[in-house]
C-alpha cells in the first residue's frame, strides 16, 4: 500500500500516458502523505464495458457511472480532509495528462489496516510512524 | 471461509509454480489458523505487462490479498504474513521486496466488496 487501481475503457490510453498517471499518482500520494515513492503501486485495467469492475480491495463488484474510475486503498488513520485532498489531486491530475472533462471521471479511496500488511518482509507501520529505514529504497531510485 | 486473491505480474509468477504457491498458503493458514478454519479459495489474476507500477515504473510485485474469519490476534496474524512471505519468496525465486502479503478480516473484506 497505497495502491491505486485506474480503471478506463478498452484501449483508452496510450503506455506513455499510463507511466505518466502512473508517476503522477507517485507524485499526488507522496506529496500529500510523505509515503516513500517505492510503495505507491497503480495498476491499470481495460474493461469492455463500463459501470462496474471486480473489486479486488474486498470481495464483490464496485459500481461506477463515470467513465474512469480510480479505485485506492490506502493504511488507515489519516483524517477525511487529507483522504479527500488525496482522491481530489489524483482526479486533477488524470484530466491533466489525458483531457478528459472532470465529470468523466471519480473515484474514491478505502483504508484497511496498516498492521494487516507485510510488504518487503516487514509490517507496515501506520501513517505517520515510518522508520528511516523505510525511504531507503527511495535513495536507490533517485540514484 | 478463507479466501485468497493473488494479483502477479505477467512474466514475473510462471502458471507452473501456481499450484505450489497455493500448497505453501494452505500449509501456512493450516498451520496457524487451524484446519477446521475450512477450505480455502484462490483467485489469480494477472496483470498484463505495461498496466503495473510501483513509483510509477514497471512492476515486478505480486500482491496476495486473503480474507479470514474475524477474531484472529495480531501475533497470529503476524505470525501467518510471515509464513506466507517466507513460502512465497521460496517457491517462486522473488525478492521478499516483490510481494505485498495482506491478510484481512472477513467482515472488512465483505464491507470494502461493495456487494
Amino acid at each position: 500500500m497505497p495502491y491505486y487501481r485506474v480503471i478506463t475503457p478498452k484501449n483508452a490510453l496510450s503506455y506513455e500516458q499510463r507511466q505518466k498517471i502512473a508517476l503522477g499518482v507517485t507524485d499526488v500520494h507522496c506529496g500529500i502523505s510523505a509515503a516513500p515513492r517505492n510503495f505507491v503501486h497503480t495498476e491499470f485495467l481495460e474493461l469492455d464495458e463500463t459501470g462496474s469492475f471486480p473489486d479486488d480491495r474486498g470481495r464483490g463488484v464496485k459500481s461506477f457511472n463515470t467513465k474512469y474510475y480510480i479505485a485506492g486503498r490506502n493504511r488507515g488513520g489519516r483524517t477525511d480532509d487529507t483522504i479527500a485532498q488525496i482522491l481530489n489531486g489524483m482526479l486533477e491530475m488524470f484530466c491533466d495528462i489525458t483531457g478528459v472533462d472532470s465529470n468523466e471521471v471519480s473515484g474514491d479511496i478505502i483504508e484497511g489496516k496498516a498492521s494487516w500488511t507485510m510488504e518487503g518482509g516487514h509490517i507496515l507501520p501506520e501513517p505517520g510512524e515510518e522508520p528511516p529505514s523505510w525511504y531507503e529504497a527511495d535513495k536507490v531510485l533517485a540514484n | 471461509m478463507i479466501n485468497f486473491i493473488c494479483n502477479v505480474q505477467e512474466g514475473c509468477i510462471p502458471t507452473s509454480i501456481r499450484e505450489d504457491l497455493e500448497k505453501g498458503i494452505m500449509t501456512a493458514c493450516n498451520d496457524v489458523l487451524g484446519q477446521e478454519q475450512g477450505p480455502i479459495e484462490f483467485l489469480w489474476t494477472e496483470i498484463p505487462k505495461g498496466f503495473g507500477f510501483r513509483g510509477g515504473y514497471p512492476s515486478t510485485t505480486s500482491q496476495v490479498a486473503g480474507s479470514i474469519p474475524d477474531g484472529c490476534t495480531q501475533e497470529k496474524r503476524e505470525l501467518l504474513l510471515r509464513k506466507i512471505c517466507d513460502s512465497w519468496s521460496s517457491i517462486s525465486g522473488t525478492t521478499e521486496d516483490e510481494a505485498i502479503i495482506s491478510i484481512r478480516d472477513a467482515s472488512w473484506s465483505d464491507k470494502t466488496g461493495y456487494k
